[in-house]
């Protein structure tokens, strides 16, 4: 059988080196294109051929990489991954479609988005903790160059602050993979990094303490890049520094990164750290601390893009708030919630940069009555906005729902918690949507037109998607279920 | 029957040198670049004999013991020779035009065969003699320019503080000796118990490491360095932090691991805090620097210190770690002077009354003026700081590892901080090349850097990427260390 998850790493890896080479705009993004069109007909095969019911590896890969410390090289996807898979290769090549006119170093620009692609597949797919390292650490230099080089004004402090920021992040982490494989190698006497081997080893390591700071140290490497409050001092500035498709890029896929690593690590481990009701309470926290702080912050910005960056915040909170409920279905909901986090921030950060080429400012003081000028926009916005504050029919709703649904049998006083951030989530939206969008048109903004055709076409489809998925979540839901089923049955197993 | 031929690798450099020198003599200057590709072909005569009686795995103890060959040894001068290559090409153009291209060459190989004594001696007065040889021919490269009065300082500078330092070591080898009887190094080990039972042990340790922590630049002995790196031309600085440094590390390895094993308690105290400041400083101390020459130099300092937490963690893993890790800073060093080499090559292109040629100024806009050097500078410091897919990234992992592996959480934890605040100005360099406009047009390398700098590029991504046999070899030769 085809390697197919290595071929689409592989391809993006070649599709970048080339685009970095090519002369002309034109060639760079017809490369680009193909390259993130090919790896989507991967994915889309992958995940039409996943077997839902299974909650094991499929279309695993592998072979040896360094013996001599027991690194392989393994990819493969489950229940946890796939879905984010797909999620990225849609992301990709619209994101090239929606930046097809970039002319400042065109070629490097798609060459930074292909690399970080790359990056990301293989953060999702690794199932050898040092390739997963690697990915991991990959991914960021990629998006180091892309605020550095195509970012605003103070993008020098915003690149640097984000690659410190979660490369130190990581190095903590890298501690906590270390005490893992030692922990296996000492009581085993394997020398392994294949995660689910040292995930089932992680129980068995004797002191309390060593469980618990392994545990820490990984948490801290994801929830840094997640980010969850209070680890996100460095998105907004990376964020809204970041050209369009930086920002898309981290928002809709990087972000997931993180939050991947809390299903794939952090919820096998918790049963078994030293203080587990403990560490359900201090992350469950910080999911609604991110949900409401995050919220009241995006209620208090002028500025569109730093509005947009902190809602990313309060929703991702759900994720946490989800995962850490620790029922099949608010764990499904809360991996849904990536999914269709993913999705709906696209649309937004699209919309936003739309704004700011056209009119030369996002702030929503400066803004007023865009919708007279820019109707196509206006639409695909509006949609964006009721996609993101959890309309029913959009897939935001389903994910919301059922993570505040589900997690209130374990966690009531949390969600009650998290449910006035709901209307301030719904306020701060429709509020910047009522300055920005509609009223009196602003004069002072001049002459502006709509949104080119392909910018229509790459924000359309992920209103359709978010459609889509909020009306019938089950292509999605199920692979989903399947292994949230998975790993919450473990832990009822270890008695949590 | 004593198999001469072991030794044919240091008896070609060594018959190269004498040839350089000779047929420079009868060479006018315009013709003598030819010097440059002799002595290339001596280094890689002598780096294929070497892998071949490394890959054979031939052990052998030659003249009356003084003299070992093992995987340690061979591994010790591929490394050495690697960056002698490195160093010869590059030179092609540095010397080219100089009245004395025969002296540097031979300078230069004789420097290495100081270097590949020492990898193999087993006995602390072939080692000297070695170590000397290196040192001696050395203090002349770096003053090479004679008419370059900073380089006269740099070379001044290192001159006193290593003649110091030879003293010092000599003297603790005396104590050594004094005690046990004997400079043999496994004799020594042997009747360790004489010196270990003593004061005066403890004094020849003390004494020993001063002496190879000027080598090391180890800080409190690390003062040369800078002035020195950043005086010398960027070659000489390749091969200073290449080769010369590893040769205080391998030397400190065999008389203070091997023979003075028996008192690790001591030492390991001392080097676990030697470790943490050198680390600490040479990062610190380096965010600051506006020359790149001397922020590498520092960088290099506080690699140094990263190296010495394998003598304080002394396990198997954390030894061939640290060897790995010298392996790589080899060529990510080696190679990120060469590149700034370039840079000052380019600079003084454009104006031949330039000064402060590394200045980090200079570097605005490398990508656009030479996007193949800015590439791999970029690849060196990112590998120096530790990103995944370079060598670099590789030995920090294992060596960092095995501080985990034996316990000792703080001293990872430290080392991790360290490496943290190194990415911030390794990151700035990076800044200035991509991210700044250009002052000036394309420029296109001279062959020979380009070359040298393809060949270093090579080897830390390679490293990166397929590291299994460096750290088979890297484990092999920490096998012989610790007996």
């Amino acid at each position: 059988m085809l390697p197919i998850i290595s071929l689409m790493i592989l391809i993006a890896l070649i599709g970048a080196i080339v685009t970095l080479f090519t002369k002309t705009k034109e060639q760079a993004r017809m490369i680009a294109l193909a390259t993130s069109v090919v790896t989507l007909i991967g994915a889309l095969y992958m995940f039409f051929r996943f077997d839902s019911e299974s909650p094991m590896l499929q279309f695993v890969d592998s072979f040896n990489w360094i013996p001599s410390l027991g690194v392989t090289y393994t990819v493969g996807v489950d229940g946890i991954s796939m879905p984010l898979v797909l999620l990225t290769a849609i992301v990709v090549p619209l994101v090239v479609l929606y930046s097809w006119n970039e002319s400042k170093d065109p070629g490097k620009f798609y060459a930074m988005i292909l690399a970080t692609y790359a990056g990301v597949i293989g953060v999702f797919t690794s199932m050898d903790f040092f390739l997963f390292y690697v990915f991991w650490e990959l991914s960021i230099i990629p998006m180091f160059f892309m605020i550095n080089m195509w970012g605003g004004p103070e993008k020098g402090y915003a690149s640097i602050k984000f690659l410190l920021y979660t490369h130190v992040a990581s190095l903590v982490m890298l501690l906590g993979i270390f005490a893992m494989y030692f922990g296996t190698l000492f009581q085993t006497g394997i020398a392994t990094f294949d995660i689910p081997t040292l995930l089932a080893q992680y129980q068995l390591i004797e002191s309390d303490l060593a469980r618990t700071m392994i545990f820490i140290a990984l948490l801290i490497g994801f929830i840094v890049k997640m980010p969850a409050v209070p680890f996100h001092s460095w998105l907004p500035h990376a964020y809204v520094q970041a050209p369009t498709a930086g920002t898309i890029l981290m928002a809709a896929i990087m972000s997931k990164m993180g939050a991947y690593a809390l299903f794939r690590f952090i919820l096998p481990m918790l049963p078994f750290t030293g203080s587990t009701d403990l560490m359900v309470s201090i992350l469950a926290a910080l999911g609604v601390l991110s949900i409401i702080y995050g919220a009241f912050l995006a209620l208090a910005q002028d500025d569109l893009k730093r509005m947009v960056a902190f809602s990313s915040v309060s929703h991702m909170g759900f994720v946490t708030l989800g995962a850490m409920a620790f029922v099949p279905l608010s764990v499904s909901g809360a991996m849904f919630q990536m999914f269709s986090h993913g999705l709906i921030t696209c649309l937004m950060f699209m919309s936003i940069g739309a704004i700011q080429v056209m009119t030369g400012t996002r702030l929503i003081s400066e803004l007023g009555g865009l919708a007279q000028k820019m109707p196509k926009l206006a639409f695909l916005m509006v949609a964006g906005f009721m996609a993101y504050l959890g309309l029913p029919g959009f897939s935001g709703f389903i994910a919301e729902f059922t993570v505040l649904n589900f997690s209130y049998i374990s966690l009531p006083s949390y969600v009650i918690a998290a449910i006035f951030a709901i209307v301030i989530t719904a306020a701060y939206h429709l509020w910047a949507l009522q300055r920005a969008m509609f009223g009196v048109f602003n004069e002072k903004l001049g002459d502006i037109h709509d949104i080119s055709n392909l910018q229509t076409f790459s924000m359309a489809v992920f209103v359709l998607l978010a459609l889509y998925f909020g009306l019938n979540p089950s292509p999605v839901m199920d692979m989903i279920i399947t292994n949230a089923e998975q790993i919450v049955g473990l832990m009822a197993v270890a008695g949590v | 029957m004593e198999n001469i031929l072991l030794f044919s690798p240091e008896i070609i450099l060594a018959v190269t040198a004498i040839v350089v020198l000779f047929t420079g003599l009868f060479l006018k200057t315009e013709h003598k670049s030819v010097l440059g590709y002799i002595a290339v072909a001596g280094v890689i005569i002598s780096m294929a004999l070497t892998l071949s009686i490394m890959l054979s795995m031939t052990t052998a103890s030659m003249f009356y013991g003084t003299m070992v060959i093992d995987s340690l040894s061979q591994l010790f001068k591929l490394i050495f020779l690697s960056v002698a290559l490195l160093v010869s090409i590059a030179s092609i153009k540095y010397v080219s035009g100089s009245r004395n291209t025969e002296e540097f060459y031979s300078l230069m190989l004789l420097a290495v065969i100081g270097m590949m004594v020492v990898s193999s001696s087993n006995d602390l007065i072939t080692l000297f003699v070695g170590f000397e040889l290196a040192g001696l021919a050395t203090y002349a490269l770096v003053g090479f320019e004679k008419k370059n009065i900073v380089l006269l300082e740099a070379s001044m500078k290192y001159f006193i503080i290593g003649a110091l330092s030879s003293a010092l070591i000599l003297f603790g080898m005396s104590y050594v000796y004094g005690m046990t009887g004997t400079t043999s190094i496994p004799g020594i080990a042997e009747n360790a118990s004489l010196l270990a039972e003593s004061p005066i042990g403890l004094a020849a340790v003390v004494l020993l490491i001063a002496g190879f922590g000027y080598k090391m630049a180890l800080v409190p002995f690390h003062m040369w360095a800078p002035d020195t790196y950043q005086g010398a031309s960027p070659v000489i600085s390749a091969l200073l932090a290449g080769a010369s440094k590893k040769m205080g590390f391998i030397a400190a390895f065999k008389v203070i691991i091997v023979a003075l094993i028996a008192l690790s308690a001591d030492w390991r105290t001392i080097f676990a805090v030697l470790a943490v400041i050198t680390m600490t400083l040479g990062n610190v101390v380096a965010l600051t620097q506006t020359s790149v020459k001397r922020m590498l130099a520092y960088s290099s300092v506080a690699q140094a210190g990263y190296i010495a937490m394998a003598f304080v963690v002394l396990t198997p893993t954390a030894l061939a770690g640290g060897i790995l890790y010298i392996m790589s800073h080899a060529f990510m060093k080696a190679g990120a002077f060469i590149a700034v080499g370039i840079v000052g090559f380019m600079v003084l292109l454009g104006n031949r009354e330039a000064r402060n040629v590394d200045h980090i100024d200079n570097f605005k806009g490398l990508a656009k003026r030479m996007p193949l050097t800015a590439f791999s500078l970029m690849v060196f410091l990112f590998a120096l700081a530790g990103i995944p897919a370079t060598a670099g990234f590789v030995s920090k992992f294992v060596l960092f590892a095995s501080t985990i592996e034996a316990g000792l959480v703080w001293l990872a934890v430290i080392a991790i901080l360290n490496s943290a605040i190194s990415l911030f100005y390794y990151a700035r360099v990076v800044k200035y090349m991509y991210f700044m406009p250009a002052e000036g047009g394309r420029v296109s390398e001279p062959a020979p850097f380009a070359v040298a700098m393809i060949i270093a590029l090579a080897a830390v991504l390679i490293i990166g990427i397929w590291p299994e046999p460096f750290i088979y070899w890297a484990t092999e030769a920490a096998k012989v260390l610790l007996i």
